[in-house]
C-alpha cells in the first residue's frame, strides 16, 4: 500500500494527496494498492502542479491495528513532526492514526531520502 | 564590533528586495524549482522535512543586543518561538514559510544581518574564538581578521562557485576554541621569532564522509599577506578541486591526493604570480576595520570581587562559577558562558524569551556584546565579576545557567532526522538521553568530556572530533549509532576511532554510560577522558561496551 506525499511550495508543509487535492494530515491521505497505477498517475499530476507542491513521491505503508502507517521512520517523522517538540507539527492534532504512527515499529529506507541522494 | 555603513545597508536592502522578486516569480510559476533552488540557497533558505529552514549568518559568532532582539522577534513572528544555534556559530529557524522569507530578510537587514553565503559552494561564515577580545591568551584580536576575510569573501566573483563549500576558521590563542584544524583553511595567529604577527596556515582539514586534520602548509605568513595567500590557495582549489564527484570535491581531498608538500608548492607558485600589492588589504582599510574592534571601555577594577566570592556560599552558584565562568584579560571581569544545554532541552535551541533575556543581560552587563560558540552555547564576554551573581540569577530563572560547559551534558547535536532532509537518524533525542545520565554531580566527577552527535555522515554535529563521537546511521532502515572515541577539535586535534559495530538507538545512552564507567576505572590522577583514552587505547572501552552483547 502507498500514499503520495510532497511539501507545499508556499510554506514547506508536508502534504498528502487525496482525490485531486492536497491534505495536511496523513489520516486524510488517499491510499493506493501497490499495483494500482493510480499512484503513479497521482505522482504525475503532482509534478504538473509546480506552483503548489515540491518534490512529490510515493511512500510505502504498512498495516497496523489502527490502519496503514508509513513504513519508514523518516516518513513517520514527516507525518507527525519533530520528536523533540511534541506540540509542533501534525502530531499536535490528536487522532487515532497519528497515535498509530507514533507507536509504529519496523522501518525501511525512505523513498524520499533515496530520491534526495539520487538527485545529488 | 564592526558596523555596516550606508553602502552595506543599501546593498542588503536591495538584496532582500531581489529575493522578494525571485520568490514572487517562483510562486507565480515564472521560474521552476530547479531554477529557484540555487537562488533560495544563496539566501540561506533550505527545504527541510517539515518546512523551510532559514540559516542566518552571525559573522564569527558575534552580535549585539539589538541583533539578538531582532532574532527573538523573528522567532516569534515567523517561527514557533525559538531558534537553533549551530556549529558554524550561526542560527537557523526551522519553521520558515517561503512566503515569509523576504520579510524575514528585511527584518534582518534592518539590524545589519543577512543569510548570504550560509549555503552553496562558496566561502561560508568565517568562525572564530568566542572569547575573542576577552581572553588574555590571544596575541591579537582574531575578529579583525575574520572581518577582513568576511569583506573579502562576500560575493567574491572568483570564489562564489567553488567545487564545494568552503569554511575558514581563525583563532589567536594557544587554546583552540574554534576547531581550526578541521576546517578547509584554519588560521592561527602567532608571534614569530622576531615578534611579528603572522598566521600559521592549515589547509585541508574537515569532517564529513572523509575526515582529515589539516596539515600546516606555512608556519608564519605575515599578516599583511593574508588575502593574497588565501587567493592563491583558493585558486589552486578552484582549478583542481573535483567538480565531477560531490564526495571528493572538498579541498581536503585535493590536499590529500596531491600530498601537503605538492599542494603547498602549487600554492606558493600561484602566490608568486599574484600581484600581491593589489591583492592584499591596504593598511588604511586594515586600520578602518581594526578601529571597529578598538579596546572597550573597561573600568579599572580589583582582580577579585567580594560579591563574586561571597556568592559562592551558594553551592549552585559555586558550581556555575567553576564550570561556566572563564578568565578575562581585564582584571575584575569574567567571560560567562550561557548554556543552551539544559538537560531535557534541545542542544543549541533558545526560545525568543531567552534570546531577549540574553540581549538584556548583554546590554546591561556585557558591553552589549554576545557570542555564539561552535559548541552551540552563548557567551557574555565582558561581565564584571561583581555582576556575575546577578547575571547568574537571571540566567538560572530562564533555564540558561546549567553548570555544564565542557562536561558530558554539554553535547553538540545537529538537528538530525527531526528536521533535516539529509539525516539518516535523529541526534536530538540521543543527546537528551545521554544528558539525562549526567544531570547531577556525576558530570563534575567525570570532568571534561565532549560528546558530539551527527545524524548523518555530513558530520554537522562534529562527531569525528568528539571525545565520544556518535554517528547516526541507517541500518536496513533502522536508526543505529556508530560510536567513536578519542577525537578532538581543540589544539590537540585528532580524529576519533570507531569503537565497533553500531548499536541501536535504545542502547546508545547505556553504551556511553559504560564508556564513562570504564574511563573512571582506568583514570589516572586528573586525566581527562581523552587523555585516558590516548593512554590506554580502544581495547578496554571496546571490551566493556561489547561484553554486554555477548
Amino acid at each position: 500500500m502507498k500514499a503520495l506525499t510532497a511539501n507545499r511550495l508556499l510554506d514547506g508543509e508536508v502534504v498528502f494527496w487525496n482525490e485531486g487535492r492536497w491534505v495536511e494530515q496523513f489520516s486524510d491521505a488517499q491510499l493506493f494498492d501497490d499495483a494500482d497505477p493510480a499512484g503513479e498517475e497521482a505522482v504525475a499530476t503532482g509534478k504538473s502542479q509546480p506552483t503548489v507542491i515540491v518534490e512529490p513521491y510515493l511512500i510505502d505503508l504498512t498495516e497496523t491495528e489502527a490502519g496503514p502507517v508509513p513504513v519508514s521512520y523518516r516518513e513517520r517523522i514527516r507525518a507527525l513532526g519533530p520528536t523533540n517538540h511534541p506540540t509542533h507539527g501534525k502530531q499536535a492534532e490528536a487522532n487515532a492514526v497519528n497515535a498509530a504512527i507514533a507507536h509504529a515499529e519496523g522501518a525501511a529506507r525512505s523513498t524520499g531520502r533515496l530520491d534526495l541522494i539520487r538527485r545529488k | 564590533m564592526y558596523r555596516y555603513d550606508e553602502i552595506d545597508r543599501e546593498f542588503l536592502a536591495d538584496r532582500a528586495n531581489e529575493f522578494r522578486l525571485q520568490v514572487g516569480r517562483r510562486l507565480a510559476g515564472e521560474i521552476t524549482e530547479d531554477q529557484f533552488k540555487p537562488l533560495r540557497l544563496m539566501n540561506g533558505l533550505y527545504l527541510q522535512l517539515h518546512a523551510y529552514m532559514l540559516r542566518i549568518a552571525v559573522p564569527y559568532g558575534s552580535m549585539d543586543s539589538r541583533q539578538m532582539r531582532a532574532l527573538a522577534d523573528i522567532a516569534r513572528r515567523y517561527d514557533r518561538g525559538y531558534g537553533h544555534f549551530t556549529t558554524r556559530q550561526n542560527i537557523q529557524f526551522n519553521w520558515t514559510k517561503l512566503a515569509d522569507a523576504p520579510d524575514m530578510l528585511d527584518a534582518l537587514a534592518a539590524v545589519d544581518m543577512h543569510a548570504i553565503q550560509t549555503s552553496g559552494n562558496c566561502i561560508r561564515n568565517t568562525t572564530s574564538d568566542p572569547f575573542a577580545g576577552a581572553t588574555a591568551e590571544e596575541v591579537d584580536d582574531p575578529r579583525v581578521w575574520c572581518e577582513v576575510i568576511r569583506q573579502w569573501s562576500t560575493l567574491h566573483p572568483e570564489f562564489s562557485y567553488l567545487p564545494r563549500k568552503f569554511k575558514i576558521a581563525v583563532t589567536a590563542a594557544d587554546h583552540d576554541r574554534a576547531a581550526v584544524k578541521v576546517h578547509d583553511i584554519g588560521l592561527i595567529l602567532k608571534r614569530g621569532d622576531d615578534g611579528s604577527l603572522g598566521f600559521e596556515v592549515f589547509v585541508g582539514g574537515g569532517q564529513g564522509r572523509t575526515p582529515y586534520v589539516a596539515p600546516s602548509i606555512r608556519k608564519h605568513l605575515p599578516v599583511d599577506q593574508l588575502l593574497s595567500y588565501l587567493e592563491a590557495i583558493l585558486r589552486v582549489y578552484n582549478r583542481h578541486g573535483r567538480r565531477d564527484n560531490i564526495y571528493k570535491a572538498r579541498i581536503k581531498i585535493l590536499v590529500s591526493s596531491l600530498g601537503a608538500e605538492e599542494f603547498t608548492r602549487q600554492v606558493e607558485e600561484e602566490w608568486s604570480k599574484i600581484d600581491v600589492a593589489a591583492a592584499n588589504l591596504p593598511d588604511t582599510e586594515l586600520a578602518r576595520i581594526r578601529a571597529a574592534f578598538a579596546p572597550l571601555p573597561f573600568q579599572a577594577l580589583p582582580a577579585t570581587s567580594e560579591a563574586f566570592e561571597a556568592a559562592k556560599a551558594d553551592p549552585a552558584f559555586a558550581r556555575f562559577a567553576r564550570n561556566n565562568v572563564r578568565a578575562h584579560k581585564q582584571p575584575g571581569y569574567a567571560v560567562v558562558v550561557v548554556s543552551l544545554k539544559k538537560v531535557g532541552d534541545t542542544p543549541g535551541d533558545a526560545s525568543a524569551d531567552q534570546m531577549d533575556l540574553v540581549a538584556d543581560l548583554a546590554e546591561t552587563h556585557s558591553l552589549d556584546d554576545i557570542r555564539v560558540t561552535h559548541e552551540q552555547n552563548l557567551v557574555l564576554p565582558h561581565v564584571k565579576l561583581d555582576a556575575v551573581p546577578t547575571v547568574y540569577a537571571a540566567l538560572a530563572a530562564a533555564g540558561l545557567a546549567t553548570p555544564n560547559i565542557d562536561l558530558a551534558s554539554d553535547i553538540i547535536a545537529c538537528p538530525g532526522l527531526d528536521y533535516c532532509a539529509l539525516a539518516n537518524a535523529r541526534a536530538i533525542p540521543v543527546a537528551q538521553d545521554i544528558a539525562a545520565r549526567f544531570d547531577d554531580d556525576r558530570a563534575d566527577l567525570v570532568g571534561e568530556l565532549k560528546i558530539k552527535i551527527s545524524g548523518c555522515i555530513n558530520a554537522c554535529g562534529h562527531h569525528h572530533v568528539g571525545h565520544i563521537g556518535i554517528l547516526g546511521v541507517d541500518k536496513k532502515g533502522e536508526e543505529f549509532y556508530q560510536l567513536s572515541l578519542g577525537g578532538s577539535g581543540a589544539e590537540d586535534a585528532s580524529l576519533a576511532q570507531i569503537l565497533g559495530p553500531a548499536v541501536p538507538a535504545n542502547r546508545v545512552a547505556d553504551a556511553v554510560d559504560t564508556l564513562v564507567e570504564t574511563y573512571l576505572t582506568q583514570r589516572s590522577g586528573e586525566e581527562r577522558f581523552l587523555d585516558t583514552f590516548r593512554r590506554v587505547g580502544l581495547a578496554p572501552f571496546k571490551e566493556a561496551v561489547y561484553a554486554e552483547a555477548h
